[in-house]
């Protein structure tokens, strides 16, 4: 008799050990509408990582640089590099979107990975990296569009339409759909990611609590790193896309 | 962040353990529990009797999987909304522009600046360096001829220092002859005076001893 409800007790269990609070939110309730407060918070703190260090580090600079501005010097150079690589000529103007839009991945990534977020109980859902909520990612690759979009009706007018027709007119509906695709793939890349990562840890944590998980930690860092550095280039690459002739 | 993981996952585990000692009851249905309420009959009969009527107990199945947690983990997992889009995008994508606007005035353009000034100010040195050669150049050889000149004027003053040292000590030579040819007269003439003055008196003696002698032979006659 008792087999059944046991059974589900044991299933209910084993989601409840897993540890594993998919999709649960912590619900604020702002005029009518609601919103995630776990990412809201954890951006936050992010944001404030940011400014913080960068306002210590480079207050003022030296001509012989510090530690501190020393690496910022080398991340901007990092960012006006991948810029120039992927954009070329004019790269100037989208080097703060381009960089704020690594930084701010990359600090949320890594904030999942290394910021002791499970310390704090919140009533429902947990404290995570930001991006590992599709509302985040989906934020911050609409922008992307939008950027792109931008920067070829600025450089070249209403010709930039003429990419739609670009090399046949047969190609237009595929065309079309890459601009869909585009923060399509760039979101759910990136959430993908980041949310497959912090739950493949924690399983594992919960299936063998001790060293295995490291070398999956470490996997995790390399991951948020790469999955900032690909969102960075990419929005770049379509910046430069559409702003060089077409061919 | 493997502790604060290792320790989130025990906490959960605890949790459900404690909950399934607490109210094991709760995992059985309402119907079944008010059913063996009613049932006093010992453990075997209740056994046979349910073997006895399937339907009964097919009921008894179904009530126990519709009544029973199955509401609460379906809840559940209808909460786990992984797509549910709200107001946490736009208010993300608001905080980002915010972001690059702080970081574009504080970071970007502020440091990217002083990186370009100074380099422009390393390579403008860099250019001056290069430039300065042949200034280098012209100072070394201003250097060498004023070396050479410097050179020439001192042997110069060196030879005549010589020349006026050498006629000063020949004159002075010269001098120092003079004075004792002067001195070397003067001694002679002096001792040929005394020779005189010597002969002469030896003259008036030699006059004297001649007369003495002469009174001492000559019986004074």
């Amino acid at each position: 008799m008792n087999v059944i409800p046991c059974s589900i007790q044991t299933l209910k269990g084993l989601y409840d050990i897993s540890g594993v609070e998919v999709g649960q939110h912590l619900y604020w309730q702002i005029g009518g509408l609601q919103i995630h407060a776990q990412v809201l918070i954890t951006s936050w703190v992010v944001i404030a990582i940011l400014l913080g260090s960068v306002i210590i580090a480079v207050r003022n600079p030296q001509t012989i640089p510090t530690d501190g501005q020393n690496f910022f010097e080398y991340v901007l150079e990092f960012i006006q590099d991948l810029s120039k690589t992927q954009i070329g000529e004019g790269y100037g103007p989208w080097v703060p979107f381009i960089g704020t839009m690594f930084l701010f991945i990359f600090v949320s990534n890594w904030s999942g990975a290394l910021l002791p977020w499970k310390i704090i109980k919140l009533p429902h859902g947990e404290l995570a990296a930001p991006t590992n909520d599709i509302n985040t990612t989906v934020a911050l690759a609409l922008p992307t569009s939008v950027a792109y979009f931008y920067a070829g009706l600025s450089k070249k007018g209403l010709g930039y339409f003429g990419k739609y027709i670009q090399p046949t007119p047969i190609l237009l509906p595929i065309n079309i759909l890459e601009d869909f695709t585009k923060p399509l793939s760039l979101s759910f890349r990136l959430f993908g990611n980041i949310l497959a990562d912090e739950l493949v840890v924690v399983v594992l944590v919960s299936l063998v609590p001790s060293v295995v998980p490291i070398p999956v930690m470490f996997l995790g860092l390399f991951t948020s790193g790469i999955q900032a550095l690909i969102f960075a280039t990419l929005a770049a690459a379509y910046i430069g896309e559409s702003m060089e002739g077409h061919h | 962040m493997a502790i604060t993981v290792m320790a989130s996952s025990s906490a959960t585990t605890t949790h459900f353990l404690r909950r399934c000692s607490q109210n094991p009851s709760r995992a059985i249905p309402k119907s079944i529990r008010a059913q063996i309420a009613r049932d006093e009959k010992p453990l075997l009969i209740r056994r046979l009797t349910t073997l006895l009527k399937p339907s009964a107990a097919a009921a008894a199945v179904a009530a126990a999987i519709a009544a029973t947690p199955m509401p609460a983990l379906a809840e559940q997992i209808e909460k786990a909304a992984l797509f549910d889009f709200n107001l946490t995008l736009p208010a993300i994508a608001l905080e980002f522009l915010l972001l690059m606007v702080a970081l574009d005035k504080i970071y970007f353009t502020p440091l990217g600046k002083f990186m370009y000034d100074r380099d422009a100010a390393i390579r403008a040195q860099l250019g001056d360096v290069k430039d300065t050669s042949g200034e280098v150049k012209q100072l070394e050889e201003q250097a060498a001829a004023v070396m050479k000149a410097a050179r020439a004027e001192i042997s110069a003053a060196l030879n005549k220092m010589k020349k006026e040292t050498t006629a000063e000590l020949e004159q002075k030579l010269a001098e120092g002859k003079k004075k004792v040819e002067e001195e070397l007269a003067e001694a002679l003439a002096a001792l040929e005076n005394e020779r005189e003055e010597a002969l002469k008196a030896l003259d008036s003696q030699i006059k004297l001893l001649s007369d003495e002698i002469v009174s001492k032979v000559l019986p004074s006659a």
